[in-house]
């Protein structure tokens, strides 16, 4: 073992390199590469060759135990290398760095050298560029001046940072030089090429088998093992048989104990939010500490069982998917169309996975369930998946929209099931990962019939159509109020048009039968119109479509795919043509640098072949190939994707579980497993809890129950040893303790319901409308040609106060509780949670409507329990914290109470009115003017307000003070 | 525990502040000496030496035209609704040339060419300090990509804006304020706030929101019935609760920030009424603003505000003007649009110069994109306006290290394309952070299977743009 060495693939590794003994079958260790928010260059444009340390030189000490030499070696080899040798150099690494770090700008067009020098053969290296001074000196590295530009001794070059070359990268070019700079003849390149493509690994890696890359370079280049971790097939033998096993073994490594396991309170508060996102109630507390007493162990199943079975539980998990897919009601972009049907999707997900459907059905729906599963509704809906992103066609060339939305659904598809995101190779080879541009061509090429609509799909029994008639009544009066003004307006236009063609002896013609006459021929276009009128009936026109689009709502739709042939598209009004073609079938290719205008090499369907699991039936001399007709292209891409040998599904969706119940995954980057994610703390368990899981039939909530059942779960977050933690496993990769983590901005809202007693925990059916802050709610936006209607809070109580994942989710206009607590935004995956606190946080904890609402119910309800502050006290630490108050607690907070409730005798509250009406001011894009107009927000007509400050006395507002201090606690925010 | 002493502090601080009132100033100092020194929004240094410290952007939304601002075409006046044969962008239908409804004229002692309408800003004063870009071509013909592009870099949504970058790589001077504030009007531009969003850096990187309406800072300050004195009273109650919790978890580091993040919310409350409050400037400076002319209220106070703002060491401002989409009636519509900027930009210039300011504050003036030599009919009628253009634009920077009284780039003799200086957005992205000190290279995050950065894939530098 006197040759091993741990060779970092950084600039560093020079001292290494120059002391190591020449041996080309070192084994070579990649360390860790940690992803932290350090800076770094860009990763696309740095190697694309990972050559970690291959050397040709070598010092004559030996040394042992892959220990540097005291002294680092600086003066140069003796050892001269054989033509072969130095041959095979220039091949391998020489060239292939002249081409990509030089070649861009010294050669690559002949009438545009930079510098007049050439780096495109050995004569003109010799020559050297506009200085006329030789660049390499054959045998002289120290002396050429290549070296010096390399070295940024004297120019520097490459001139980007990150395109500099490494310490080892300079160290073959200064080998070559001494070697006298041989350029061996094309052929004898094509031969060392070829000989080293039939070795799969070597010194440099191993290589990776896939459909091949645009060019051989890339085809052959090799990968560290350790790296591709998740393009290799996991492991079926293993040292252990639970969780604790592969947890504990590093713990013992590191030398570091486990921490003890978490209090009964602690694990009560934990489970249930981890499962339901709801604190648990009293009742519950009381009822768990019991049968903790009795049997500690079998308290603790019976709590996962009751929770895995809670509705909440498909409402809570199904919330992490709906980040990952980035959920939303709306379009976005310069319309934000509503996606009216959208929320049977998102009440798809909450239903699969609280009936625990298998994680492989789950996903051949999502991608394919309207060919797995013709004519059943729920096939069209759960394709709602391929429709979550972001997408709208104005102004957008048709070409480009429907690019958009392919490249769209292939990275959501690779980064959701795959943990691979795909935009990476979508205009080259991936710079890093086993994914020629061609697979991603495939790729796209099986969705190419793939086409977005809105498709008729009858509601299904399980789906909640409460409140349909209620919604449906306030929206036909919207539109009506919209579409009466607009008529008026085209009326009072028409009139003078009429008025216009009778002055002239001549018949009237209506609007789209004199668009064409000629100017002087036809009434001035908003004749009869004030330039306020014109303004007016752009808006309400858009009102007009806004509220038409609304009432789909309560049709029997589902915002899904067809296939069929590319027709034009507009995003306002997406339904299936009465005529689809079903013998098209597109004709795909590579598109040239991602530009769909540059047809490259025609591609058929296909999968990823660097995971070197072929597709069923695929002809033997294209194994990775799926059917070529205009059907059944997306329903074998499911299927390869389940398939058992896959090795990235089941890890992907392992690792993601794994993450939201320990708070970091066991790869950290849960939307990319390549070679520039996070390697795998535990790559063993990952690989064993993959196997169970799809042995026990891809069933997740087994697998929640084998993750919480283990100790590493419930382990307390304290430690007796926190110094040797802080200083061994700073980022806890161990799991050595149990994180804390904040409660998500849901959790938040969710929770202040449920302890105020206001919670309505009726499951899925319409988005509903909480309260949002009234300032945002009723501030204009601008879509195109107009401003957006107010956001309206749901009339009732019970129709606002449900729980957040049904809120109604708008991409042009968050609300800002939720967003403020790190909701993410819907335009991007989001693989976890951002839980950075911020000041606006505590200004909307302290001070929004949402809090102080939530503040005074939970006073009533404390109120109505007890005429005690000691009592209230008490419940209201129940209720949010799950703990009975401290002594200190209730005395300091007794008299707070006292104290607020004379500072609220003095100072009375305001009575809020909510508008029924309000005024408009908009700059018309044409004239430049602003003008005014009405909206009409019938919502507040009969409204059925929360209770407010002055709905209720000083010593009501006192309670709620208390309630609102807890509600700001870092303890009600943090789970432990 | 390295956390106690700082823990001691912030009880002392939570605990005394509402009795002694600690003035703002003496908390500025006390929290730069304290805890903020290692927030996220500390101060760092720049990567390289700086030209600018803060950066003042200017966007007019909607897509002012080049043509009929600082890249004026006598060819077009020629052609004026003679037929047009272009196909490019979503051309289609019968078109026309438009020639701009304004007379152009050189102003200044550089000469820099700007439209009649242009009239405070084209005292030499001002126009001098510009730098008029010509070369920069967009991406996207629809406003919110555009937007999102000229924002973020990535015309998708959802990467970190601009100023989120800057705020990144720069941290801000003012712990007391946010480091990234936008101003808009009352409607938000389109695309809305993924224009300022953190993307996918930390939330302590987002634009900030004054708002000009209503609470300039959603929730700043209580309701009407709970004084600030009772808000301090909860913030002490709150601070004894949060300590008693962190003696029982001292594992878990972070408490303090958070506790902390109250205190500054606090500081905030007089902060940012102070900054907003412009009763302190004298007369002939709010004059000076037009902030007593209705056209020019608005723009001109959130101008006045920008430069309190940089003043008090917030690193990036931005200010929203819309109504530039003038796809009709050109010349009321960019009329108007012009005149309610014209002052108030040429305040901003004056006001920095005489503060000694606009050396290391780099203003810039940009929209999304630029417009058309000619038009479609709309409606049936020749409408005088101008559709989307991506190929050409103009912007302006000045202060801040950009090479005053020049113009840099070309558009072709309509106006239709670039083709001088010819670069993309990233190009114009990369030149500005490299006058704040960074290099785009190297202000990357890890993101999504890879290092990214606001140029997307790396650019280059404008060098004639810099002094």
């Amino acid at each position: 073992m006197s040759n091993t060495y741990l060779v970092t693939s950084d600039r560093q590794d020079r001292s290494t390199a120059d002391s190591t003994p020449p041996n080309l079958n070192r084994s070579v260790t990649r360390q860790d590469e940690k992803v932290t928010t350090e800076t770094r260059s860009h990763a696309c444009f740095t190697a694309a060759f990972r050559i970690a340390g291959l050397v040709f030189v070598g010092a004559t000490v030996a040394i042992g135990n892959g220990q540097l030499p005291a002294e680092e070696s600086t003066v140069p080899s003796e050892v001269k290398l054989t033509e072969a040798e130095a041959n095979r150099l220039f091949t391998l690494r020489v060239q292939p760095l002249l081409n990509s770090k030089c070649l861009g700008c010294h050669g690559d067009t002949a009438d545009d050298i930079k510098g007049d020098y050439d780096v495109t053969s050995r004569k003109a290296l010799l020559a050297g560029g506009e200085s006329e001074e030789a660049s390499v000196l054959p045998g002289d590295p120290d002396e050429s001046p290549l070296m010096w530009a390399i070295k940024w001794e004297s120019m520097e070059m490459p001139p980007k940072e990150n395109d500099r070359l490494t310490e080892t990268e300079i160290q073959y070019f200064s080998d070559w030089i001494t070697a006298g700079a041989p350029w061996p003849s094309t052929e004898v390149q094509a031969e060392i090429r070829h000989a080293e493509s039939q070795v799969r690994e070597n010194e440099d890696g191993i290589l990776i088998s896939t459909s091949g890359g645009l060019a051989d370079e890339w085809t052959y280049r090799r990968y560290q093992p350790n790296e591709i971790w998740a393009f290799v097939p996991l492991a079926d033998k293993f040292q252990f048989d639970s969780i604790d096993g592969f947890i504990g073994q590093q713990i013992d490594e590191a030398n570091l104990s486990a921490a003890p396991m978490a209090t009964p309170a602690e694990l009560l508060r934990r489970a249930t939010f981890d499962l339901t996102g709801l604190p648990p109630t009293p009742q519950e507390s009381k009822a768990f500490n019991q049968a903790w007493q009795q049997d500690a162990d079998s308290a603790w199943t019976g709590l996962i069982d009751r929770l895995l079975a809670s509705p909440h539980y498909g409402e809570r998990w199904g919330q992490h998917w709906l980040d990952v897919v980035r959920y939303a009601d709306t379009g976005g972009f310069s319309n934000d169309f509503e996606r009216s049907n959208a929320w049977r999707y998102r009440d798809y997900v909450v239903r699969s996975l609280n009936e625990d459907k298998p994680y492989n059905d789950f996903v051949v729906e999502q991608i394919a369930g309207d060919e797995a599963a013709p004519g059943d509704p729920e096939g069209l809906i759960s394709t709602g998946f391929l429709r979550m992103g972001a997408w709208g066609t104005a102004m957008v060339p048709q070409e480009e929209a429907r690019q958009l939305f392919v490249d769209d659904v292939v990275h959501s598809v690779g980064q959701s099931f795959l943990s691979m995101p795909m935009r990476c190779c979508k205009c080259h080879d991936h710079k890093f990962d086993p994914i020629p541009t061609q697979d991603y061509y495939r790729m796209y090429a099986t969705f190419a019939a793939t086409q977005a609509g809105e498709m008729p799909a009858e509601f299904l029994e399980e789906e909640n159509r409460n409140g349909f008639e209620a919604n449906e009544k306030m929206v036909d009066a919207l539109f009506d109020y919209a579409e009466v003004r607009r008529a008026k307006l085209v009326a009072k236009r028409e009139a003078a048009a009429k008025a216009w063609y009778d002055e002239r002896g001549l018949e009237y013609k209506p609007l789209n039968a004199r668009k064409n006459d000629a100017d002087d021929a036809k009434p001035e276009r908003h004749c009869g119109l004030t330039e306020e009128d014109q303004g007016r009936l752009k808006v309400r026109e858009q009102d007009v479509k806004i509220w038409k689009r609304r009432k789909e709502r309560f049709q029997a739709l589902a915002q899904s795919v067809f296939n069929g042939q590319d027709l034009f598209k507009n995003a306002m009004k997406l339904r299936q043509p009465p005529k689809v073609n079903a013998n098209w079938v597109p004709e795909s290719f590579i598109y040239t640098g991602g530009d769909y205008t540059a047809k490259g090499n025609p591609v058929t369907p296909g999968v990823l072949s660097g995971t070197g699991v072929s597709v069923p039936g695929a002809p033997s001399d294209d194994p990775y190939a799926l059917p070529t007709t205009q059907a059944g292209r997306r329903l074998a891409m499911a299927k390869w994707i389940v398939n058992p040998d896959n090795p990235l599904t089941a890890r992907s969706i392992v690792n993601r579980i794994w993450q939201y119940h320990f708070g970091q995954g066991i790869v950290r980057t849960a939307n990319n497993f390549g070679v520039k994610g996070s390697q795998p703390t535990h790559v063993e368990l990952l690989d064993w809890m993959a196997r169970d899981f799809m042995d026990g039939g891809w069933r997740m909530k087994r697998l929640h129950k084998l993750i919480m059942t283990s100790d590493a779960y419930r382990r307390s977050t304290q430690h007796d040893d926190l110094a040797a933690i802080e200083t061994v496993d700073p980022d806890n990769k161990l799991l050595a303790r149990f994180l804390p983590r904040r409660l998500t901005a849901e959790e938040v809202r969710d929770s202040l319901l449920a302890a105020s007693g206001e919670l309505n925990r009726e499951l899925g059916g319409l988005p509903c409308n909480p309260e949002i802050n009234m300032e945002v709610a009723l501030q204009p936006r601008m879509i195109q040609f107009s401003l957006a209607p107010a956001y309206l809070p749901s009339p009732s109580r019970q129709g606002r106060n449900r729980r957040s994942i049904y809120a109604y989710r708008v991409r042009g206009q968050a609300d800002p509780f939720l967003e403020v607590m790190n909701k993410p935004n819907p335009n991007d995956s989001c693989e976890f949670r951002d839980a950075a606190a911020v000041s606006p946080q505590a200004f909307t904890l302290l001070n929004s409507d949402v809090t102080s609402d939530r503040s005074i119910a939970l006073a009533t309800r404390l109120q109505k329990l007890s005429d005690d502050s000691q009592r209230q006290i008490n419940a209201a630490f129940r209720l949010l914290l799950g703990r009975r108050a401290t002594k200190q607690e209730t005395e300091s907070l007794t008299a707070y109470i006292k104290e607020m409730t004379e500072y609220h005798t003095q100072s009375p509250a305001i009575k809020i009115a909510y508008p029924t009406e309000i005024t408009r001011s908009l700059v018309e894009e044409f004239t430049g003017k602003p003008f005014e107009y009405t909206e009409w927000l019938p919502v507040f007509e009969n409204y059925e307000s929360d209770l407010k400050p002055s709905d209720v006395d000083a010593a009501t507002r006192a309670i709620a003070d208390m309630c609102l201090l807890l509600i700001n606690t870092n303890e009600f925010v943090y789970v432990y | 525990m390295t956390s106690l002493p700082r823990r001691e502090f912030l009880y002392g601080l939570g605990s005394s502040l509402g009795a002694l009132a600690l003035t703002d100033a003496l908390a500025k100092d006390v929290i730069a000496d304290g805890v903020a020194g290692k927030g996220p929004l500390s101060p760092k240094p720049p990567m390289h030496p700086a030209k600018a410290k803060a950066v003042i952007m200017l966007f007019m939304e909607g897509g002012p035209s080049h043509i009929d601002t600082f890249d004026p075409k006598p060819e077009l006046t020629r052609l004026h609704v003679t037929e047009s044969k272009r196909t490019k962008g979503l051309a289609t239908g019968k078109r026309f040339y438009v020639g701009s409804p304004f007379k152009s004229r050189k102003v200044g002692q550089s000469g820099i060419e700007m439209c009649d309408q242009f009239v405070h800003m084209a005292d030499a004063e001002v126009a001098d300090e510009l730098c008029v870009y010509r070369g920069c071509q967009a991406e996207s013909l629809n406003h919110p990509e555009a937007l999102l592009h000229m924002n973020t870099g990535s015309r998708l949504g959802g990467d970190p804006a601009f100023g989120a970058w800057s705020t990144y790589g720069l941290g801000s001077v003012n712990q007391n304020l946010p480091g990234y504030v936008v101003m808009t009007e009352l409607a938000l531009p389109q695309a809305g706030s993924t224009n300022w969003s953190n993307g996918f850096l930390p939330a302590y990187f987002q634009g900030t929101r004054l708002r000009p309406e209503g609470s300039p800072i959603l929730d700043l300050e209580p309701p009407k019935h709970r004084s600030r004195a009772h808000q301090r009273r909860a913030l002490d109650a709150l601070a004894a609760l949060n300590q008693d919790h962190l003696q029982r978890h001292p594992e878990h580091s972070d408490l303090a920030a958070r506790m902390e993040s109250y205190e500054l919310a606090y500081r905030m409350q007089t902060a940012v009424p102070d900054i907003i409050d412009l009763k302190s400037e004298p007369q002939h400076v709010r004059d000076m603003y037009g902030l007593e002319r209705k056209e020019t209220s608005a723009f001109g106070r959130q101008c006045l505000m920008a430069r309190r703002l940089v003043q008090e060491g917030v690193r990036f401002v931005q200010i929203f003007s819309g109504g530039w989409d003038s796809h009709d009636y050109l010349e009321r519509g960019h009329g108007s649009r012009i005149n309610s900027v014209d002052q108030p930009i040429a305040a901003l210039i004056k006001d920095l110069k005489r503060c000694g300011m606009l050396d290391d504050t780099l203003v810039v003036w940009t929209g999304e994109f630029g417009r058309t030599p000619d038009n479609n009919h709309r409606g049936g009628v020749t409408a005088l306006g101008r559709g989307h253009n991506v190929d050409a634009m103009n912007m302006w920077f000045a202060g801040g290290g950009v090479k005053k009284g020049t113009t840099v780039g070309a558009t072709d003799e309509i106006g239709a394309e670039a083709v001088e200086c010819v670069h993309p957005i990233r190009d114009v992205h990369v030149t500005l952070m490299h006058l704040l000190g960074l290099d785009d290279n190297k202000l990357t995050y890890f993101h999504g299977g890879r290092y990214k950065q606001l140029s997307q894939f790396g650019g280059e530098v404008i060098k004639e743009i810099i002094a």
